[in-house]
């Protein structure tokens, strides 16, 4: 099918970490890309299609929200999915995201069957 | 996001003031640093709008000189008050940046300092990252301060 | 309300989501003093209406094992893996001690994990702070979860 996904995490291990749980809950994807920020983030998708966007929410030089933010004014990537993914992110910052446009939000720890339920749907 | 000036600023005048030491620093260290060897570390966690982490860092000779100043009276072992020193030193360089960050004193709370001393280890420094670490010089020899701080959303 | 109950609900509830390893949490620990051995040590502060640090040892055997679970693979050495996987378990632990304290209308606020390694080193806290330490143990050795704080 040549599905595509873009990790968004300031730790190369959490990135890691999250593309074993993609393997576990049998979502696989053919192209696992990883940015560091958002601004690294938005140069993949300058030059990559993908189906799904999975982000941290606090990362140094573009946070989660104001990537967020940036790709909803961008037309090309608009439609992209994104699903936060977040220890600690109060009711409030998930508000913020929803409204900015996310799909949805993953709470670590996470099991595989979790992140099945919540990535599966949308890919 | 650029924090070297306020961990300068930071270490200057809580030295200057609190010490009565001059301290120069030197340029922010930009590769991944070799361990500690028989050194101590004094450390605290921010948290609220800023998330972070203020640390200092100097070989157990330098620490026990810098000690001598803070509480003046001579220290020839790493003891307790080595220890307690350097945690009041990173809570005082934490304090004094979270004053430069905001001028609401809630937005970043500090968490309590402790210090890590060994003969080796090593800390994580993400250079490029979120982390600023810069060497001091001053008379009693050389220590390093270590920001790692993020803004909220 | 029982801090204790609070860490090992919290460090349980990572296992069983994240990590397939048995960790069995034993009685508490009440050494004030702690000194490590080749070992890593993940730590984060804290503040709020507690006000404190969580720190999680891991000698390097135990620190492999978790990290080799969290990625699904082999790692046989310590490298940045490591100390992030380690730095990265301790946030999620203080993670679900932050949800589990609001329940108890506690509010806390973290700062970032960071992770300490070495041959041989011993952490300090504050004289006047209260701590719980509890071992788990694993397969590959004792993990020791310590909650330092003052209640403000």
């Amino acid at each position: 099918m040549g599905k595509k996904v873009l990790i968004i995490d300031d730790s190369s291990t959490m990135r890691k970490i999250v593309t074993r749980s993609l393997r576990q809950a049998g979502l696989d994807f053919d192209t696992i890309l990883e940015a560091g920020d958002g601004v690294e983030a938005l140069q993949v998708l300058q030059n990559e299609s993908v189906d799904i966007i999975l982000s941290d929410i606090n990362m140094p030089n573009m946070d989660g929200i104001e990537f967020l933010r940036q790709k909803a004014g961008i037309d090309a990537i608009k439609a992209i999915p994104v699903i936060m993914i977040t220890t600690e992110a109060g009711a409030d910052i998930l508000t913020e995201a929803k409204s900015l446009g996310a799909a949805g939000s993953i709470k670590k720890p996470f099991t595989p069957d979790q992140v099945s339920d919540i990535i599966g749907p949308l890919v | 996001m650029d924090w070297e000036q306020h961990v300068i600023d930071a270490t200057t005048e809580v030295f200057s003031t609190m010490l009565m030491m001059e301290v120069t620093p030197e340029l922010p260290r930009l590769e991944t640093i070799e361990p500690f060897d028989h050194s101590i570390t004094g450390m605290v966690g921010m948290a609220g709008q800023y998330k972070g982490m203020l640390a200092i860092h100097a070989c157990d000779q330098v620490a026990m000189a810098i000690t001598s100043n803070f509480l003046g009276l001579e220290v020839d072992s790493l003891n307790d008050d080595v220890k307690d020193a350097f945690g009041e030193l990173a809570n005082m360089l934490a304090g004094s940046i979270k004053a430069y960050l905001s001028d609401n004193s809630r937005d970043i709370q500090l968490s309590i300092p402790s210090a890590v001393c060994g003969q080796n280890y090593s800390i994580d420094f993400h250079p490029h990252r979120r982390s600023t670490m810069v060497p001091f010089t001053s008379a009693e020899g050389t220590f390093l301060v270590e920001l790692q701080l993020e803004h909220q959303s | 309300m029982d801090l204790s109950a609070a860490i090992i609900d919290s460090t349980s509830d990572v296992f069983s989501t994240m990590i397939p390893l048995d960790a069995i949490p034993g009685s508490p620990i009440t050494e004030k003093m702690l000194s490590f051995h080749e070992s890593i040590t993940g730590m984060l502060g804290f503040s709020g209406d507690i006000k404190g640090m969580l720190r999680l040892h891991c000698p390097s055997m135990v620190a492999l094992a978790i990290t080799g679970s969290l990625l699904g693979m082999e790692v046989e050495q310590i490298d940045d893996d490591v100390h992030d996987a380690i730095g990265e378990l301790a946030n999620m632990v203080a993670g679900g001690l932050k949800v589990n304290l609001a329940e108890h209308n506690k509010n806390i606020e973290l700062s970032i994990p960071t992770a300490i390694g070495g041959i041989s080193y011993t952490i300090h806290g504050l004289a006047s702070a209260e701590r719980i330490t509890i071992p788990f143990a694993l397969k590959t050795g004792q993990m020791l979860v310590e909650l330092e704080f003052i209640r403000a």
